[in-house]
């Protein structure tokens, strides 16, 4: 085993100036903005739901929009937030409002949802559709989070993937109420927070090598 | 993990190579002021190993590894482990440098890596010791004849008996020379040989010896 004041001389030979991270709300705004980014382009291939213009009178549907729309928000501040090692862990509690009603509106999008399409359910194809766009908006995300919080997997990854799961997930819901009327608020949930727990249970198991490939070194 | 601040502030004085140990009513306010003198040299320092100041880092690091043993310590027992905590803090603490932010104190920010890492340090042990039995002196080693280097007592007997083979001139040379390591000048003198004939019978000696020790390998 290598000495401590060995290894404290190669590191100080390998000290080459470093670029300090922005502050972490205009690394969560730059986030954000590509979230934007995303979601206007699949908005302009995809084009919105036929009925938004009506939707967005009424106000559970406005409310459910704004309430994931903030909790996407919130919980990316608190992520990058979170990333940090000397920021308070209070930070988790962030988004919780805002997830408090969008989490209530769930219920009512889903129980309207159900009455309008009947007793048959939702056809196949529009669940899978909606899937498709799910993945589509929710990889690239993921992915520059992911890519931007790396060097959180040296330090607390189970917290800030959740929170960064959490951000995907609601905009990613948001995004999917402009795009279908199918309520996408459980699945979008669940594939985004399944994915951050997968990666969290595999960075468990398996320790820092699932985040080698992107982790600084 | 949830470490408070109080048990923070205590470590941070760990620290004070001033040697100022200040009593009674004083000593509040006098561990404070080092405490945060020395908070202030560590984002100094910090601060100027980011942009690449090696001397800066390096004073950083050794004032800095001090304290990490003490947080350490109280997790692991032994010295190993508490220098692979301490290793495993400096390292992370060296790759993650680019997040530490000047303008906020680095006391806090590097017990938050600390904490971390030697928790993650204490369920690695856990894991290792779980799985793992320490190789004990006592224990067998292992099954290749190189590594059980007890055997080599065993070779010494060989080679002894071998050169008892030697006819007596070659047998001299050998011991002296080469068991008993005198040089040239000095094995000639003892034995009363010319250092030619001497050169001569170690080099036939070194011969035969090779030819009983093959010998003995193929019968065995």
């Amino acid at each position: 085993m290598i000495t401590t004041p060995d290894l404290i001389e190669s590191l100080v030979a390998d000290a080459e100036p470093v670029t300090r991270l922005r502050p972490p709300l205009a690394r969560a705004a730059l986030w954000l903005l590509f979230a934007a980014a995303i979601v206007a382009l699949l908005a302009a291939s995809h084009g919105l739901r036929p009925d938004l213009g009506a939707r967005l009178g009424q106000s559970p549907f406005v409310t459910g929009i704004a309430a994931s729309m903030l909790t996407g928000i919130l919980a990316a501040v608190a992520a990058f937030m979170l990333s940090l090692p000397d920021r308070s862990r209070l930070w988790l509690l962030l988004p919780a409002p805002a997830l408090a009603v969008w989490v209530s509106t769930i219920g009512y999008g889903c129980l309207t949802g159900w009455v309008e399409v009947g007793a048959d359910g939702i056809r196949l194809g529009d669940v899978i559709d909606c899937f498709a766009t799910l993945v589509l908006i929710s990889a690239p995300l993921s992915l520059a989070i992911l890519v931007m919080l790396r060097y959180t997997a040296l330090l607390e990854p189970a917290r800030v993937a959740v929170m960064g799961g959490l951000a995907v997930s609601a905009i990613a819901a948001t995004a999917l109420s402009l795009f279908h009327s199918f309520d996408a608020t459980i699945m979008a949930l669940m594939w985004n927070l399944g994915i951050a727990a997968v990666f969290v249970g595999l960075a468990g198991v398996f320790g820092k090598k699932v985040f080698s490939w992107v982790a600084p070194r | 993990m949830s470490k408070n601040s109080s048990e923070r502030g205590p470590g941070l004085s760990v620290v004070d190579g001033n040697g100022h140990v200040a009593a009674g009513a004083h000593s509040v306010s006098a561990g404070a002021e080092t405490r945060v003198t020395h908070e202030i040299d560590w984002t100094i320092f910090m601060a100027r190993a980011q942009g690449g100041d090696r001397d800066a880092y390096r004073r950083l690091l050794e004032s800095v590894a001090p304290y990490l043993r003490s947080l350490a310590v109280r997790s692991f027992h032994g010295r190993a482990d508490i220098e692979d905590a301490v290793q495993d803090v400096l390292l992370t603490l060296h790759t993650i440098r680019h997040t530490y932010d000047p303008a906020r104190p680095f006391g806090p920010w590097l017990t938050a890596i600390a904490n971390r890492r030697i928790v993650d340090c204490m369920r690695r042990h856990g894991r290792s010791r779980a799985r793992e039995t320490s190789l004990e002196a006592e224990h067998e080693t292992f099954a290749a004849p190189g590594a059980n280097l007890q055997e080599q007592a065993s070779d010494g007997r060989v080679l002894r008996e071998a050169v008892d083979e030697l006819p007596p001139g070659q047998r001299d040379a050998i011991r002296l020379m080469k068991l008993g390591g005198l040089s040239l000048k000095e094995a000639a003198a003892a034995s009363g040989m010319s250092v030619a004939a001497l050169k001569v019978a170690t080099h036939r000696a070194l011969k035969n010896l090779r030819k009983i020790l093959r010998i003995q390998d193929k019968g065995t």
